[in-house]
């Protein structure tokens, strides 16, 4: 892999806002991961004011393979929220590496939005896994103040995939 | 022909085993049992589930169409390779046909699809859904190129309740593989049963995007590895691969 090459890689994560990448290429492997400093923007839904940042990745268990980490949730112009550090927000977490999928069909409305109000057992997103269709429930009530990952794209274990306010 | 069930519940007594005449999906109704191994049987689905959101063909009376509850601890993904293995062997038992498996699970005869899996994990359950073709004879036209089933491999009608009893003990003795013998012996077994493990050239959706490449065997956890085109190594989490 050349430095070109390298260089092309960081900025398709600078551009894209992927947390962190993998990329290999016959006996060359490289890793990129997004500094700590680094930030980037999710919604907030109108109902809350408290401002916040969002930080580097959520924090994976080892990967059992080289692919993408998932992408965090689109910046909309909202208040930034840091929703790995705020005390007063819970993550919920992937518990399987997969697919995720915010809605049950491609046409089919999301499972939930950011602004939602949630319950305890309402489905939020299916993780699929080798047609192992393991459907995430919440744990909490409270309101979805960020989507983590982007539909149909791959989440590892432990990977954070809402950020919830509980009420 | 109508479904003979005691002929099902004889050879599977205290085993809760209900049919539908018709019903929207199994899986629905398998929700809303609670014994482990419990079945639900159907003659014909309206909804019959398959991969996100897409709709299973259910023939009335024509195929085989059923819901396992699972124990819901213990549930990894290499269970689905196994129940697609668990339908393989019941197709061979029950038809005398023998199968290739398209990873994760798709039940093919030749390069098409005779049954199909799904595993639905919830809090409370998990779900095994088994769709096979069994007698039908003709398939809608928008899968008609893509499905076949058992009577058309055969070119006889065959017996459904014969396949979903040699279903059921070969679900079971799968189940009992992981639990004893752990995973990798279903990765086994999968890697020689499947052409689809290493070598073949397949096309993989993934990430709103068609990948080509050849598969290059399983890792650990089961997932399908594939050695993309332009030189890149990547690791396929989910269904979507087809024939390149």
């Amino acid at each position: 892999m050349t430095f070109d090459e390298i260089k092309e890689l960081i900025q398709v994560v600078k551009d894209s806002g992927v947390a962190e990448l993998e990329v290999q290429r016959g006996e060359n492997r490289v890793w990129i991961k997004r500094a700590a400093g680094l930030t980037q923007e999710v919604v907030v839904p109108a109902a809350s004011a408290a401002p916040a940042v969002f930080g580097p990745a959520a924090p994976f268990a080892p990967a059992p393979g080289p692919h993408a980490a998932p992408a965090p949730a689109p910046a909309a112009g909202g208040q930034p929220i840091d929703v790995t550090s705020d005390p007063s927000l819970e993550l919920v977490k992937s518990p399987i590496v997969g697919t995720f999928y915010d809605a049950s069909a491609p046409a089919a409305p999301p499972f939930v939005k950011i602004g939602d109000t949630i319950q305890p057992g309402q489905i939020l997103c299916v993780i699929e896994s080798m047609k192992l269709m393991n459907e995430i429930e919440a744990e909490v009530s409270g309101v979805i103040v960020a989507k983590l990952v982007d539909n149909a794209k791959p989440v590892e274990y432990g990977q954070a995939l809402f950020a919830v306010r509980p009420s | 022909m109508a479904f003979d069930l005691e002929r099902v519940r004889a050879r599977y007594p205290g085993r809760e085993i209900l049919w539908r005449e018709s019903t929207d999906s199994t899986m629905l109704d398998a929700a809303r049992l609670t014994a482990p191994g419990s079945v639900v049987v159907a003659g014909e689905q309206t909804a019959g589930q398959g991969r996100f959101g897409r709709r299973w063909h259910s023939e009335r009376d024509a195929g085989l169409y059923v819901s396992i509850l699972l124990r819901p601890t213990g549930v990894t993904p290499t269970l689905t390779l196994a129940l697609g293995l668990a339908a393989a062997e019941a197709i061979a038992s029950a038809a005398g046909v023998a199968c290739d498996l398209r990873w994760p699970n798709d039940v093919l005869i030749g390069e098409r699809k005779c049954a199909g899996v799904l595993v639905q994990l919830g809090d409370a359950a998990a779900i095994a859904g088994i769709g096979v073709n069994v007698n039908q004879v003709a398939f809608p036209a928008d899968i008609a190129t893509l499905a076949t089933s058992l009577r058309i491999a055969t070119g006889c009608e065959q017996s459904r309740e014969e396949l979903l009893i040699e279903l059921l003990g070969a679900v079971d003795r799968h189940l009992e593989l992981i639990e004893y013998r752990g995973p990798g012996a279903i990765l086994d077994l999968f890697a020689s049963s499947s052409s689809y493990v290493r070598g073949r050239r397949v096309t993989v959706d993934m990430d709103g995007a068609s990948v080509r490449g050849t598969a290059d065997g399983l890792d650990p956890s089961g997932f399908l590895w594939l050695r993309c085109d332009d030189g890149s190594r990547r690791l396929i989490l989910s269904g979507g691969v087809r024939p390149a």
